[in-house]
């Protein structure tokens, strides 16, 4: 059983007078452990799509189902659960809590799973030290760089032990800390076989993906599986 | 962590904080002083009106106070008076004789109440000794002396150790003149008392009345006023055949007051939160309207609605408490100065004496109060975070992380 699979997904939004088709007819299979890139000029579909599979948005039509699970169908606090223990999310503007220290941003998740107060500091700690910020543990968000930053929403992600990370351009405010993070994942994906899937339409993180899905006008018009 | 993390957030706009947490602390301080004033002036009416002639609990022969007719005396009064002072709780006792009288100077006339006396015992249960603006109680020598209020004296052009003419009805029904020495002029708060009551020593009345000795009222002070439903019940189990009441029964207006001004302090109370209710509902509004993002990444990585309500909740609470416990201590310690040293309201004298209240008013709050009142601070804040919090459970996460 595939761990996401996407069975002829659509997504219209009627916000305006104009319905806006943003996801057409998509059906998509994504394996444990895959490092998958969805890729596509701005406009394409591919946050709406992310959003699709986090549950964070419902499907006009078609099925999303992860482990199985039809998630659409998921009422909005059992939805809501089921993020918490099987998704982990990477925003491209990192979406840190600015009161909070690395530490505490990691722990918060673990909290909300219930998980008791030694287990989450020693998991926190130990994430952080992964993501090369062990010495940062204790620092807020404003005294960290973009790039540290998208690191802690890496550990953060990573803290709720979920089934695959999902990441919305994580790079797309990074510079020069975009490798580095990319490299990061990669070492995380292969350590913890973790299942990461992102959108990006930046080439350096496409060179790095396993696994290329591009969309056009809401439609996948090629998937392709590279030897990186 | 989630107190942790709505504590933290408070603070994130300390700016913000500090404005809805002043105009809270100021609004419960000033609330909070003008109910104390209101309460001292109350509870200066009941004191006043205590230690002025009521005292805590009054006995009289049944039908007394409906016809006070000089025949109507407590049978056996001496012996209940003395038996009254050994009552546990009891502090002090005295017994009145009083007669209906006319007072008559050379220029005018006016209908009083001679209050017979010993003393001595009503040294122990009223505060007029200390009320003489002029001369002395009851010191020295002299035929007939008595003490009257400035205000009778006024009224009649009297001075001190000038004459005044008492004209009253005896006990066998004929009419009685006494010439009478004026020893001693007070001054209460009350001009109404001031103007109708004459004090005389017992003997000198009964010697006057050609009566035996009788008493009408015993006025029992109690050793404190928590007590005095104690006292009052072992009295009226002791005599069940006399009249026995409270203060409260005797002057239902003075507690009418009393009651009055702690309803007036609430309402007070409650008008103010009601005031900050709309200034804690907009602040928060703000806070959740700058934290759509936020909020809607919290309820994406998986914080449940219920939690998100709790946070934002546990902020107005926690924002609301601080300025309540600043405004509660401020205005506590303020009373607690002002209640010391009093607040002097002699601008206003002639009016308040109207009432029969004390010009310099100690403000006071029970303890009873400060702790509705921080049950009050609570429910405003719950009442005014419902709203923040309703609209933030309605945040929809892609659309918070995609336009915000």
């Amino acid at each position: 059983m595939p761990l996401i699979e996407l069975d002829n997904v659509s997504k219209t939004y009627n916000t305006t007078a104009v319905p806006i088709q943003a996801v057409k007819n998509v059906s998509l299979k994504i394996e444990k452990q895959e490092f998958t890139a969805i890729v596509g000029p701005s406009g394409s579909g591919k946050t709406t799509l992310l959003n699709l599979i986090g549950g964070l948005d419902k499907p006009t039509n078609g099925s999303v189902l992860v482990e199985g699970t039809d998630i659409s169908t998921l009422k909005p606090d059992a939805l809501i659960d089921f993020r918490l223990h099987h998704i982990g999310f990477v925003f491209q503007a990192y979406n840190l809590v600015p009161v909070f220290s690395a530490r505490e941003n990691v722990e918060f998740i673990m909290l909300l799973q219930k998980i008791p107060k030694a287990e989450r500091e020693k998991r926190a700690i130990e994430l952080l030290e992964a993501v090369g910020l062990g010495d940062r543990i204790d620092s807020r968000p404003s005294q960290l760089s973009g790039g540290e930053q998208q690191r802690v929403a890496v550990a953060r992600a990573l803290a709720s032990r979920p089934n695959f990370v999902l990441a919305d351009e994580p790079t797309a405010n990074l510079s020069h800390a975009a490798e580095s993070l990319l490299d990061m994942m990669n070492r995380l994906n292969r350590n913890y076989e973790m299942t990461f899937v992102f959108s990006t339409h930046d080439p350096r993180v496409i060179k790095r993906s396993r696994r290329v899905v591009t969309l056009e006008d809401g439609a996948v018009v090629s998937d392709v599986t590279t030897a990186a | 962590m989630l107190l942790t993390l709505a504590w933290k957030n408070t603070w994130r706009n300390k700016k913000r904080s500090f404005i809805i947490i002043l105009s809270i602390a100021l609004g419960l301080w000033g609330s909070l002083l003008a109910g104390a004033v209101w309460m001292g002036w109350g509870e200066s009416m009941v004191n006043t009106a205590i230690e002025r002639d009521l005292s805590n609990i009054q006995i009289h022969k049944k039908g007394y106070t409906r016809n006070k007719e000089i025949t109507n005396f407590i049978p056996r009064g001496f012996r209940i008076l003395k038996e009254t002072q050994h009552i546990p709780g009891v502090k002090a006792v005295s017994g009145r004789t009083l007669v209906e009288a006319m007072a008559a100077s050379p220029t005018s006339t006016f209908g009083v109440k001679i209050v017979g006396i010993i003393p001595a015992q009503a040294k122990k249960v009223t505060n007029i000794h200390s009320l003489l603006r002029q001369g002395t109680y009851f010191r020295g020598r002299g035929r007939n002396p008595v003490i009257i209020g400035k205000k009778l004296a006024d009224r009649l052009g009297l001075k001190l150790h000038s004459k005044i003419i008492l004209s009253f009805q005896g006990m066998d029904g004929s009419l009685n003149y006494a010439a009478c020495r004026i020893v001693g002029i007070y001054k209460t708060n009350s001009a109404l008392f001031d103007q109708s009551n004459v004090f005389m020593k017992q003997p000198d009345l009964f010697r006057l009345l050609n009566s035996k000795p009788a008493i009408h009222e015993i006025a029992v002070r109690t050793e404190s006023s928590r007590i005095m439903p104690k006292v009052f019940d072992a009295l009226k189990t002791k005599y069940p055949g006399l009249a026995v009441q409270t203060w409260k029964e005797l002057a239902p207006e003075v507690a009418l007051i009393s009651a009055a001004m702690e309803s007036y302090t609430y309402i007070f109370l409650g008008l103010i939160l009601f005031a900050l209710l709309f200034g804690i509902t907009n602040t928060m509004l703000m806070a959740v309207m700058k934290r759509v993002r936020e909020i809607g990444v919290l309820i994406a990585i998986g914080m449940k609605r219920g939690k998100v309500f709790s946070m934002i909740l546990l902020e107005t609470v926690l924002l609301s408490i601080t300025g309540g416990v600043a405004g509660i201590v401020t205005g506590g310690l303020s009373i607690a100065y002002f209640s010391h040293t009093g607040i002097d309201l002699s601008a206003f004298a002639s009016g308040m004496e109207t009432f029969g209240a004390s010009t310099m008013v100690h403000p006071f709050l029970p303890l009873d109060m400060y702790i509705a009142l921080l049950v009050m601070v609570v429910a405003t804040a719950i009442l005014s975070a419902v709203l923040p919090a309703w609209n933030a459970i309605h945040i929809q996460p892609s659309e918070a992380i995609r336009t915000y």
